[in-house]
């Protein structure tokens, strides 16, 4: 029997599900997109999961990540729910043991974590301003009728410099329009979108921090080769990218589903496959019981609720008799 | 007169004191989504969150039937100096024609300090007017050593949620007491109380000791911060906060011969990372991030109302302090549209960090410390 243990990163854009053994070694993984609905985008991926599921594999532990950690989390049953900044630091560490600073660009927002000694010392995180993330490119690449995918090649093949201003993605756009019409190519403009957006990135979260080497990078946008170049320019170092720079928060979650259960012999809550056919439905009320209103958001599994968090006094929250 | 005030904290005290000297006090709410929105609505777009805040409850005090707000003038070169002006006009642009009156610190302005005592004391003979002023001083003194209790046990409650509702009910207890004597059952059976609350024993080493810092109403108030603290404590970490009522009092109201407070102690640790006077409490909360790293805290939470040019400050020499002393500091700036989630992400995170750094600490001993956190910011 091999013991496995299943990492969930439910983000807002993209929900990823990873299959790893006791090793960190990755035995299967889902790409999911989550538009908006994180329950019935981990079904679909538990439900694939399960096909490709090693038939002496039996789940030791799981853990969720990301904004819909907690409500993923109660419908599979996680072991440990962690955030997403914890969550990529235990990944990173993982791969690369002596790493210092780690640069983590998604589709919706960004990071920037420094770790000394293997233990996060300090983070910054991104979550509103566009111009630092992945949606900055994406928008890019609709104007300008490049599929984001060719983005990197089309990058390294520019001949010249130029700068674009990223201040702001309005401010980005308007000026990339005037240096077309200045005459620069399309690659060259890319290179200018990927040298800004690495700008920024540092300008906003690097600020006040020492960002020591080895710096990895990791991800979606990872796979932009143009902004790996870009990074490298920018801070004069070799960077590294994990092999599994995409899946890192799952990875990572994963992990420490496997450290909270080394010590403690205790049975995972996971509840197995049979939860993608569970019927989950999530609703939230305004408690109105004291000035506080709280958005309560409870969880019912036939009718029955399951889960309830979002209330500051714990009364909802003592109220549900944890279930299965 | 229908008097009230901002809310802030511990309101019990300000009611009790007003209701001594034989005014009607009209309690505002505290607040909620509403008042912030009926704030923002109202206020100028650039104006700092407190004042936006504080102008919703004035809308619902006014609401409720208040002719008089008393409340506590900040004083420059900050904004804070104009909030009553502001406060004002909008109010009279509404058609609201209420009263102000403003204290500020008696040393400053002696003469309108008095009036403004004349004026609230009004019939009030003036040994009720002392028994009034020693009572309530008497309660906040003891009330701030009960919260202080409730910030440190919270965070090991078996049951969770109830020192929160216990601590409620005291409140509710030191409202209800109008003698000394209530006064001082109040305290004993308050004390009760939470010492019978069900804990988990968590050994001494193990603990997480978190401060938090920045401008006072933010950091007062927990219906606009996210209720930090009680954040905080269901992560397992002890609280204290950089303010306490009484220390205020002690600071700005006694004379000066007698007055040994902590504010004055903190003021000095600031001393060499800002040695002048900016406004807001910026200098307070450098002073005190250094006071909590030289207790031997595992971390400070900085709140700051968004766009706090004090605080802001304070927020660019937090990593000079950090060299010197190694404390992780977490800023988290507080708006209308603060995303709530992604604090949470980053007070989650922070808590990781300070216990992964407490346990090293641990582990190393105290005589390597490990110097190489630095600060943490937030953006967006
Ligand atoms: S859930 Fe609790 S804290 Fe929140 S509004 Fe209801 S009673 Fe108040
Ligand atoms: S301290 Fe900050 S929030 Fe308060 S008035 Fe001054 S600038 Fe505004």
């Amino acid at each position: 029997m091999r013991e496995l243990y299943l990492g969930v990163d439910v983000g807002s854009v993209s929900t990823n599900i990873v299959l790893v053994d006791e090793d960190i070694n990755v035995i299967s993984s889902q790409y999911i997109r989550t538009n908006g609905q994180p329950l019935e985008t981990v079904k679909t991926g538990l439900k694939k999961l399960k096909k490709e599921f090693p038939v002496d594999g039996k789940i030791k532990g799981v853990g969720t990540t990301g904004s819909g950690r907690q409500l993923v989390g109660v419908m599979i049953g996680a072991d440990v729910i962690k955030n997403e900044i914890t969550a990529h630091a235990t990944a990173t560490i993982h791969f690369v043991p002596n790493v210092k600073t780690i640069f983590e660009i998604g589709g919706q927002d960004s990071k920037i974590i420094v770790v000394d000694n293997q233990m996060v010392t300090d983070f910054a995180m991104n979550t509103v301003c566009a111009a630092g993330t992945g949606s900055f490119l994406d928008h890019q690449s609709e104007r300008l009728g490049i599929p984001i995918e060719e983005f990197g090649d089309k990058a390294m093949a520019a001949d010249r410099d130029v700068r674009i201003a990223g201040r702001c993605t309005v401010f980005a756009e308007s000026d990339m329009i005037a240096k077309q019409q200045f005459g620069f190519s399309k690659s060259e403009i890319i290179k200018g979108l990927c040298e800004a957006l690495v700008r920024n990135y540092i300008n906003n979260l690097g600020r006040g921090k020492k960002l020591e080497p080895p710096f990895v990078f990791q991800g979606g946008v990872a796979a932009n080769k143009g902004i790996k170049a870009a990074f490298e320019k920018e801070i004069n170092h070799e960077i590294i990218i994990p092999e599994h720079y995409n899946i890192m928060g799952a990875l990572g979650s994963a992990i420490l589903a496997r450290d909270g259960n080394w010590n403690s012999q205790t049975e995972t809550l996971f509840r197995g496959f049979e939860a993608a056919d569970l019927e989950f439905v999530p609703s939230t009320f305004e408690c109105e019981d004291c000035p506080n209103h709280c958005e309560v958001v409870e969880v019912r599994l036939d009718k029955k609720i399951v889960a309830r968090w979002g209330d500051r006094c714990g009364k909802w929250t003592n109220s549900v008799n944890t279930v299965i | 007169m229908k008097v009230s005030f901002p809310y802030m904290g511990t309101t019990v005290v300000y009611k009790k004191l007003l209701e001594m000297l034989g005014h009607e006090v009209i309690m505002p709410p505290k607040p909620t989504q509403k008042t912030i929105n009926l704030g923002v609505k109202y206020s100028p777009e650039f104006a700092c969150f407190p004042l936006k805040v504080i102008m919703g409850s004035y809308f619902e005090a006014i609401d409720k039937g208040a002719e008089v707000i008393i409340t506590s003038g900040g004083h420059g070169p900050c904004r804070a100096g104009f909030y009553e002006r502001v406060h004002r006009r909008i109010l009279e642009a509404e058609g609201h024609f209420v009263d102000f009156i403003v204290f500020d610190s008696m040393f400053r302005d002696r003469k309108t300090f008095i009036e403004n005592v004349k004026r609230l004391k009004g019939k009030t003979p003036l040994h009720k007017v002392i028994h009034a002023l020693w009572m309530v001083y008497d309660m906040i003194g003891k009330l701030d050593k009960l919260e202080m209790e409730v910030q440190r046990i919270r965070a090991y409650e078996v049951n969770r949620g109830e020192t929160t509702r216990i601590w409620e009910h005291i409140q509710k207890m030191f409202d209800k007491a109008y003698t000394r004597g209530a006064l001082r059952n109040a305290y004993d059976k308050g004390r009760k109380m939470l010492a019978a609350i069900e804990l988990h024993s968590v050994e001494e080493e193990n603990r997480i000791r978190i401060g938090i810092v920045g401008e006072i109403y933010v950091v007062m108030e927990d219906s606009i911060n996210m209720k930090m603290e009680q954040l905080l404590n269901s992560l397992g970490a002890e609280v204290e906060r950089s303010q306490y009522l009484s220390q205020w009092v002690t600071y700005n109201m006694l004379p000066k011969w007698i007055n040994w407070s902590h504010e004055k102690h903190i003021l000095k640790l600031s001393d060499p990372y800002l040695p002048i006077q900016i406004g807001g409490h910026a200098k307070q909360s450098v002073g005190q991030i250094v006071d909590y790293s030289r207790r031997g805290f595992d971390g400070v939470v900085h709140l700051m109302p968004f766009g706090c040019l004090p605080e802001l400050v304070s927020q660019s020499i937090i990593p000079k302090i950090n060299e010197d002393f190694g404390i992780p500091v977490l800023t988290i700036s507080l708006d209308e549209q603060a995303g709530i989630a992604n604090n949470q992400t980053r007070v989650e995170a922070f808590i990781d960090l300070v216990k992964s750094k407490h346990k090293e600490r641990l582990s190393q001993g105290e005589k390597n410390i490990n110097k190489s956190t630095q600060h943490v910011t937030t953006t967006g």
